[in-house]
C-alpha cells in the first residue's frame, strides 16, 4: 500500500550536530559550531538517525526525510557532510538544501545514475554519486554574497546569494519532478562559521 | 624440520591475503594553484583495479575520488578548494569477476516488481561462500539478470567468497571498451536492483567480490589561489 501525504510530521528533536573535530576548508579563521535541528517526516518519508528514506515511488505530494537546521541570516557559514546512496529506485531527490525562509534558493539532487545537479536551473554538477559510494560535499555560504558547493574537494557549483534568512536542510525530498523510493545514509556532519 | 614448518608458514601466508607485489609510490603535483595530478609507479599484477582517495585532514576521512583500471597510473583531482590541504592515497583492490551477462532492455510491459527489489540484500536461505575473496577463481557465480522494467535491472548471484569487503557491479554499455563500477555493495549481498541510464539499453554486467589491499604512501598538497570573496556586495534592489 502506498502511503498517502500525511502533512507535517515534525519531531522536535532539538538536538545538536555532531562535535567539530575536523578543519574546515577554504582559509578561515572558522569557528565550529552546532546549530539545532528538527526531523521533518512528511507523506513516504522515514527517518532514522542519519538514515533517510523515501519508501514511495508517488510523484506527487510532500514525501520528504530530513533534518532542518537552525536559521541563519548574517556571515560565511560552511556545511560539511558525506551522503552515500544505498538505494535509488526513482530519480530527482534532493540531498541537500541551502534554503532562503522566502523560498527554496540552492537545492543539490541527483538524478537515476548518480548525477548529481541543482534543481535551480537544472545544471549538473558531478557525476559519480553512484550506489552504495561516499560523496563529501562541503558548502560555503557568504550572506549576501555567493554561495559554493565543493563535492569530493572540487568547485562544481557558484551561484549569487542576497541577505535574507537561511538554513541548511539534508536528507532525501522529492523535488517537483521527482519520484521515490530512494534510502540516503549522512555522515559525519559539520558546520563553521566565521 | 624448522626450515620446513618456514616453508609451510609462508604458503599459508602467501594463501590468506592479498599480496602487494610491488610497493606503489604515490607522487603528487601541484600543476595549478587549484589542480593536483597524481602519479604512481608499482603495480601488483594480481590487482583487479585501484581506488584513489582524498582526504583534507592527515588522518582522513578519506573519500573514494575513483575506481580505476590497474594499467591507469594518473589521476587529475581538479578545481579545488583554494588554501587547502588536500592528501591522498592509493589502494589496489583485488577480486575476480563474475562470468559477464548480456542485458538488453525495452519492449515489456513489465509486471510491477516486489517492492524494495532495488535494495541492496542478503535472500534468505542461500548459502554463504567461504572461499577467500581476492584470489583467482573466487569469483561470484550464478549471476542472473532479470529486466523489471523498461530501464531496471534485478541482479541475483551466489556469493562463493568467505572474507569479501564487498561487491562491485560493474557495467559495459555497447559500444564502450571496458568495464566501469556502477554500484558497490556491502559484504555478503547477494541481490541488487539498478536504474540504468539511457546509454545503457544494452550493456554486459558482472559482478566482483573485492578485498582492498594495503594503502600506498600518503602525499599532499596545499592548494593556492586568491582568496575567495566573503564580503557581502551591495545588494541590487
Amino acid at each position: 500500500m502506498r502511503l498517502l501525504t500525511i502533512g507535517a510530521a515534525t519531531i522536535g528533536l532539538l538536538l545538536p550536530a555532531l562535535p567539530a573535530s575536523a578543519d574546515p576548508v577554504e582559509s578561515g579563521p572558522w569557528t565550529s559550531y552546532s546549530p539545532t535541528f528538527t526531523v521533518q517526516e512528511r507523506g513516504c518519508g522515514d527517518v532514522s538517525d542519519l538514515t533517510f528514506t523515501l519508501s514511495c515511488s508517488d510523484d506527487s505530494g510532500d514525501q520528504r526525510a530530513e533534518r532542518r537546521y537552525a536559521t541563519y541570516s548574517s556571515g560565511t557559514r560552511q556545511f560539511e557532510g558525506y551522503f552515500k546512496i544505498t538505494s535509488l529506485e526513482g530519480s530527482r531527490i534532493s540531498l541537500k538544501q541551502t534554503f532562503k525562509t522566502t523560498g527554496a534558493y540552492f537545492m543539490l539532487a541527483v538524478e537515476r545514475g548518480g548525477r548529481l545537479y541543482a534543481v535551480n536551473g537544472g545544471s549538473t554538477i558531478a557525476t559519480g554519486a553512484t550506489v552504495g559510494t561516499t560523496v563529501r560535499v562541503n558548502t560555503v555560504h557568504v550572506v549576501g554574497s555567493t554561495h559554493r558547493t565543493y563535492i569530493n574537494g572540487s568547485l562544481k557549483h557558484t551561484t549569487s546569494s542576497q541577505s535574507g534568512d537561511f538554513y541548511d536542510k539534508f536528507g532525501a525530498y522529492r523535488t517537483g519532478s521527482g519520484e521515490g523510493p530512494a534510502t540516503v545514509q549522512w555522515s559525519d556532519i559539520r558546520f563553521w562559521r566565521k | 624440520m624448522r626450515a620446513l614448518m618456514m616453508v609451510v608458514l609462508l604458503m599459508v601466508a602467501a594463501c590468506s591475503a592479498p599480496t602487494q607485489h610491488v610497493p606503489i609510490r604515490l607522487s603528487a603535483e601541484l600543476v595549478s594553484p587549484t589542480d593536483i595530478t597524481l602519479r604512481w609507479q608499482g603495480r601488483d599484477p594480481a590487482a583487479a583495479g585501484h581506488v584513489i582517495e582524498f582526504a583534507t585532514e592527515p588522518q582522513g576521512r578519506y573519500t573514494i575520488l575513483g575506481f580505476l583500471p590497474p594499467e591507469q597510473t594518473t589521476y587529475t583531482h581538479p578545481d579545488l578548494i583554494p588554501r587547502t590541504a588536500f592528501y591522498y592515497r592509493l589502494r589496489p583492490y583485488y577480486g575476480a569477476a563474475s562470468a559477464p551477462v548480456d542485458v538488453t532492455l525495452g519492449g515489456g510491459p513489465y509486471p510491477e516488481p516486489a517492492a524494495g527489489w532495488s535494495q541492496p540484500r542478503t535472500l534468505s536461505g542461500t548459502p554463504e561462500g567461504t572461499r577467500p575473496a581476492g584470489r583467482a577463481g573466487a569469483a561470484p557465480a550464478s549471476l542472473s539478470a532479470t529486466v523489471t522494467r523498461a530501464d531496471g535491472i534485478a541482479f541475483r548471484w551466489a556469493d562463493t567468497t568467505g572474507d569479501e569487503e564487498g561487491f562491485l557491479l560493474e557495467n559495459r554499455p555497447a559500444g564502450r571498451p571496458d568495464f566501469r563500477v556502477v554500484a558497490a555493495l556491502d559484504p555478503d549481498v547477494n541481490a541488487f536492483g539498478l536504474v540504468t541510464l539511457p546509454e545503457e539499453g544494452r550493456a554486459a554486467y558482472r559482478v566482483r567480490a573485492v578485498r582492498y589491499g594495503p594503502p600506498s604512501n600518503v602525499v599532499h598538497r596545499t592548494t593556492g589561489g586568491d582568496p575567495l570573496p566573503d564580503v557581502p556586495k551591495e545588494e541590487t534592489p
